[in-house]
């Protein structure tokens, strides 16, 4: 009994410190071996701007990106956030409170209704607008053109949206991709 | 949902690491996209959790080509199979795989390792692979290695031949052979929804023929429709010397009878047994439509 309680409280101290780049900002914080990188962000870090949908990678509301790339924090353990670099949606506005373009463009659609998914569906779009850019630099890799709807619709498969039908989420997207053409 | 984790850095610490930790209760993690899943729905007590991501050695998370195979390590990602333009190429059923798998969110994290591991007889990366007939190569805690054929690598759902001193370290594919002219190469995936599904029934199958138009060599597995996905070797050896372009439709039927066999399905909330047979058969015969 007694070694059990011993043991308990062992887990419970056991803690480690993890250091990241949040939205352009260096971190440090300690957790414990099973919080995901959702809760740590949402409760340690205060942004709220990440929705818990599922908590089971189905919705894609709590898609962050990490290293640029898209990730769906729920499933993400803090611990293999130490060394990376995360961006949040709190991360894509500018210091002086400009919205990306990414923001701007799904204002402009009205492709925002209840809200619930726009951070993830934001992040989304933006981690796709870095793969088109960085994408002449991987060896090896396929080139990437500009998406067109039907690849965009494809990658955006892992955001789901109650409200608003996606068309104009698409739309929101596609114009992206149709200014850089420019 | 409560473990402790250790995060061995290299190939070495992971060697010591389960040496320390055989009394204990351990599992590996690579992209946790099944095991957070698996523990939220049924904790483990005293449970360690070994960390494979944070281990740098290129032989566990690189992919390399060369002129007689294919190594990629157990944690290359979902998407690192699909943005690889040779493996797209000469693998299509692999590329394609890959690229069904989940969402992109969950691509970027999901490896071959944790799709092979896992065991479901729906995973889409090991379906190709089992078609590819690819070679697992498992290491143990004295950094021992032994290559087995991938089709004596499922035991049961959710169970592999791996033992508790060992991990799967990558898995090799086989260089298409020297004589083959052209490659009809797919992965057939049909789901209740198109994307983020489990299937309900899978077929990969990788087929070259030669010069003539003659298959020389044909691979084909079924996903979903056993307790682990199956190698249908029955229907592959009977392709063999026959014009790809010229199957009538008797053969067909002959090779969908064959691949048939090879399926044991079960029903459960995605399908009946009688509907997944059905499509297996008419996913089967499509290959030549
Ligand atoms: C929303 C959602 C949708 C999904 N859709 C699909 C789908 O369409 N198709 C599909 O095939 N899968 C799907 N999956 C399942 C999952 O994403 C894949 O099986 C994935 O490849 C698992 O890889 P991982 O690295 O995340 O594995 P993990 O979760 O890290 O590990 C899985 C298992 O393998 C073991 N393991 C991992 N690596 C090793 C190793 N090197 N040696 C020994 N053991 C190891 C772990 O201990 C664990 O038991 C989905 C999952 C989710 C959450
Ligand atoms: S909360 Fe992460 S995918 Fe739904
Ligand atoms: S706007 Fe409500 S879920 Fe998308």
């Amino acid at each position: 009994m007694i070694k059990e309680h011993k043991e308990s409280r062992l887990k419970e101290e056991v803690l480690h410190v993890i250091s990241f780049m949040l939205n352009e900002r260096q971190v440090t914080c300690k957790i414990k071996s099973s919080t995901v990188l959702l809760d740590l962000i949402r409760d340690h870090f205060s942004l709220k701007g990440t929705k818990p949908g599922c908590y089971e990678g189905e919705c894609g509301a709590c898609t962050v990106l990490i290293n640029e790339a898209p990730v769906n924090s729920c499933l993400y353990l803090a611990v293999n956030a130490n060394g990376k670099n995360i961006t949040t949606i709190e991360g894509l506005v500018k210091s002086d409170g400009t919205l990306h373009p990414v923001q701007e463009s799904l204002i402009e659609h009205g492709a925002i209704q209840c809200g619930f998914c726009t951070s993830g569906m934001a992040m989304s779009i933006k981690a796709l607008m870095n793969q088109y850019e960085n994408a002449q630099h991987v060896p090896g890799d396929i080139r990437i053109e500009i998406p067109t709807r039907n690849e965009i619709k494809k990658y955006l498969e892992g955001n789901l949206c109650r409200c608003t039908g996606y068309v104009k989420i698409i739309d929101a997207a596609e114009q992206l991709f149709a200014k850089e053409d420019q | 949902m409560d473990f402790e984790i250790i995060n061995p850095a290299t190939t070495l610490e992971l060697l010591g690491t389960i040496n320390e930790l055989q009394s204990k209760h351990f599992r590996f993690g690579a992209g946790y996209s099944d095991l957070l899943m698996e523990l939220k729905k049924k904790p483990e007590e005293n449970l360690v959790v070994i960390n494979l991501s944070q281990i740098k050695d290129t032989a566990f998370t690189g992919l390399t080509i060369s002129p007689d195979h294919v190594r990629m390590g157990a944690m290359v990602t979902a998407h690192k199979i699909v943005m690889n333009e040779q493996l797209n190429k000469d693998y299509p059923v692999l590329h394609q795989a890959a690229l069904t798998l989940a969402s992109t969110q969950i691509r970027q994290v999901a490896t071959v390792g944790g799709n092979l591991c896992t065991a479901s007889p729906s995973g889409d990366i090991a379906c190709a692979l089992v078609a590819l007939i690819a070679h697992c190569e498992i290491m143990d805690s004295t950094g021992k290695t032994k290559s087995i054929p991938i089709t004596d690598f499922f035991l049961g759902p959710r169970k592999t031949v791996i033992k508790k001193n060992e991990f799967l370290n990558g898995v090799l594919v086989s260089a298409n052979n020297k004589l083959s002219k052209n490659i009809y190469s797919a992965f057939l995936k049909i789901g209740t929804r198109r994307s983020m599904e489990c299937s309900v029934v899978s077929l990969a199958y990788h087929i070259q023929t030669d010069d003539d138009g003659d298959i020389i060599h044909a691979g084909v597995a079924i996903g979903a429709s056993a307790p682990t996905i199956r190698f249908a070797k029955d229907a592959c050896d009977y392709l063999i010397g026959k014009r790809f372009d010229h199957i009538h439709q008797k053969e067909k039927e002959e090779f969908a009878t064959k691949v048939l066999s090879y399926a044991d399905p079960i029903t459960d909330i995605r399908a009946t047994a009688w509907y997944r047979k059905e499509v297996l058969y008419n996913l089967s015969k499509s290959i030549f439509e």
